[in-house]
């Protein structure tokens, strides 16, 4: 048998674990043992497990990953998002679907600060959901917009699922997060002309709310605004002026957090212990993610499967246009039933080759064009991870109502992702700035 | 069943609680580091490699209890259409290798560690000694082994859900 064959046959195995609901992280790492030692051999294969597993674990490059996780929960836990949304409640509460606007501004905003999308969709959500209920928003487009304004945290910096692209393409983990901040803005707008514009047409799905002076504006921008951009300009800045590593500032990020919280007597020793206990098992999640898509991306690279596509695509009779075109629908497939950060593990070592080396595309713009294109699955049945969430913050609203709610948003992402390919100075301009 | 589930958790816990003390540790020392490098310009020797050991303990340790609480990414949407007698069938199917698999990455990362200390490697440029940080990694995955069959018996015998 191919090696080629091998490979195909093992992907087909691993998809059928992942459907037995194996977790992806041991199916990945089993299933790249099991085909690179019948590749090669066991004692080769055994050795190779071992030796990758610590070697992940302990990469320097990767404690970037907890950094940026104890960042977003500290934030998350001492209630930045709280003040974050009043701020935004305040400026555009009184538009036709003020207050799901306001939620896309906090969501942004609190993602400068937590690099989780689920996180970011949980905390805003806990905010944003009473208040809409109290002026009688219509619930899909409540609990959508929360669900789909949680994906704005993958592209706005810090974004763990950025992070997990650089490390699985061999990127800059600052360039990315430059790359992030522009379409991450223009996502954030078009969710607010969705918003304002399905508002206005009928005026049931959010009512206005009460109009705040201009005092009451200036008060709340003293609040979350000012705590988001110290703790964004110390670490990011940091990170973009070429200060620190990324896992410094992280690092910095967490002392940020703690210092405007702590200067604002918002934080205590069982806030610290929660985000710590919190960030430990994120950590675990994603590391042992990362840790056996190195395994199986091993074997996925014995196996000559990225030779093989790379052949193929570049015998393709297709544009490369097309052949972009295909690779996003073979994401946007797979992002419904398989977790972002796992998809891009397993797919990058595949992809990354046709898309890079053979259609010679950028791979910081590539990177932002994949992360939103799985942002897609997050909010896409059947496994729509924030949608998941909402529900749970929600309490009381059908799975079916909230996802009837994300259309109009889906809508938005696949305008942006246009706006990406035929505009893609929209992703490189910032990262060429450095 | 109670009681083994209260040592479970409690054993868990404590592996996660000292996860968490080394993360914080961790970011002190690397905002430490920073701080002597701007004000003193010193940096504090070995943080680049000792972070990254210290990060390999911190998974290590969390491992189990991210296992203990479903935490580790699984997709649930087909096997949960399924009859709750069939689920049962098929999480046993698909945890006995998974456990099997753990413990021979346990088993083979102890041998490892072994190995490192035996012949003395210590890391490329300061010079820690880091088979420790093998054996916690190891030790992590043999809790984790333990933990998938833990949540297999739970499943049969029953018992509280956290």
């Amino acid at each position: 048998m191919s090696p080629t064959m091998v490979g195909l046959i093992g992907i087909c195995v691993f998809f059928l674990l992942i459907a037995h609901k194996m977790p992806i992280a041991y199916a990945m790492a089993m299933v790249g043992f099991a085909g690179f030692s019948y590749l090669t051999s066991t004692s080769a294969a055994l050795s190779m497990v071992t030796s990758e597993f610590f070697s992940t674990f302990s990469r320097y490059s990767l404690s970037v990953i907890p950094m940026f996780i104890l960042m977003g929960f500290l934030a998350f836990h001492a209630g930045m998002g709280t003040r974050l949304y009043d701020l935004a409640y305040k400026m555009v509460g009184h538009l036709p679907g003020g207050l799901a606007i306001a939620t896309q501004a906090t969501c942004a905003l609190f993602g400068a600060v937590c690099g989780s999308n689920t996180a970011t969709a949980a905390t805003i959500g806990a905010i944003a959901l009473p208040e809409m209920r109290k002026y009688n928003y219509d619930t899909s487009l409540s609990t959508a917009s929360v669900a789909a304004g949680g994906a704005i945290g993958v592209l706005i910096p810090p974004s763990v699922i950025f992070i997990v692209y650089g490390i699985a393409a061999e990127q800059s983990v600052g360039r990315l997060f430059l790359a992030g901040i522009i379409p991450g803005i223009l996502l954030m707008s078009l969710y607010m002309l969705v918003i304002y514009f399905l508002a206005r047409k009928y005026p049931y799905l959010g009512p206005p709310g009460p109009r705040s002076g201009w005092r009451e504006r200036y008060m709340a921008l003293g609040g979350g605004l000012v705590e988001v951009m110290v703790v964004f300009a110390i670490s990011l800045g940091g990170l973009f002026a070429g200060w620190f590593m990324p896992t410094e500032a992280g690092a910095v990020g967490v002392a940020g957090v703690l210092l405007v919280t702590a200067l604002k007597r918002r934080i205590n020793a069982s806030i610290i212990v929660r985000s710590l206990s919190d960030t430990t098992r994120t950590t675990a999640m994603i590391m042992l993610l990362v840790g056996s898509a190195v395994v199986f991306g091993r074997f996925i690279a014995i196996s000559r499967i990225p030779f093989a596509m790379a052949e193929w695509a570049s015998e393709l009779a297709l544009p490369s246009f097309a052949v972009i075109a295909l690779i996003l629908l073979i994401y946007l497939v797979l992002g419904c039933f398989i977790d972002a950060l796992a998809l891009i593990l397993l797919t990058i070592p595949i992809f990354l080759p046709v898309a890079v080396d053979i259609l010679g595309y950028d791979p910081i713009w590539f990177g932002v064009i994949i992360v939103m294109v799985v942002a897609m699955g997050v909010i896409t049945p059947p496994v729509g991870m924030n949608v998941y969430i909402i529900q749970g913050v929600a309490g009381d609203v059908p799975l079916e109502k909230i996802f009837r709610g994300i259309w109009p948003f889906l809508f938005a992402i696949v305008v942006a992702l246009a706006l990406l390919i035929i505009f893609p100075g929209l992703a490189t301009f910032l990262p060429s700035l450095i | 069943m109670q009681v083994l589930e209260a040592v479970v958790i409690k054993f868990n816990r404590a592996l996660d609680f000292l996860a968490g003390v080394i993360l914080a540790f961790t970011a002190i020392l690397i905002v430490s580091n920073i701080l002597g490098r701007a004000l003193l310009g010193r940096s504090i020797l070995g943080t680049y490699e000792m972070v990254g050991f210290l990060t390999a303990a911190v998974v290590g340790l969390a491992l189990s209890r991210c296992a203990l609480e479903n935490g580790h990414i699984a997709v649930g949407f087909i096997v949960e259409k399924f009859p709750p007698g069939a689920q049962k069938i098929i999480n046993l199917v698909i945890s006995i290798p998974a456990m099997a698999f753990l413990a021979l990455v346990a088993y083979n990362l102890f041998a490892y560690g072994s190995r490192v200390a035996v012949t003395g490697e210590v890391s490329p440029t300061t010079q820690i000694i880091f088979y420790p940080f093998i054996y916690v990694v190891a030790f992590g995955f043999l809790a984790l082994a333990l933990t998938v069959f833990f949540n297999l018996l739970r499943q049969f015998v029953g018992g509280e859900r956290i």
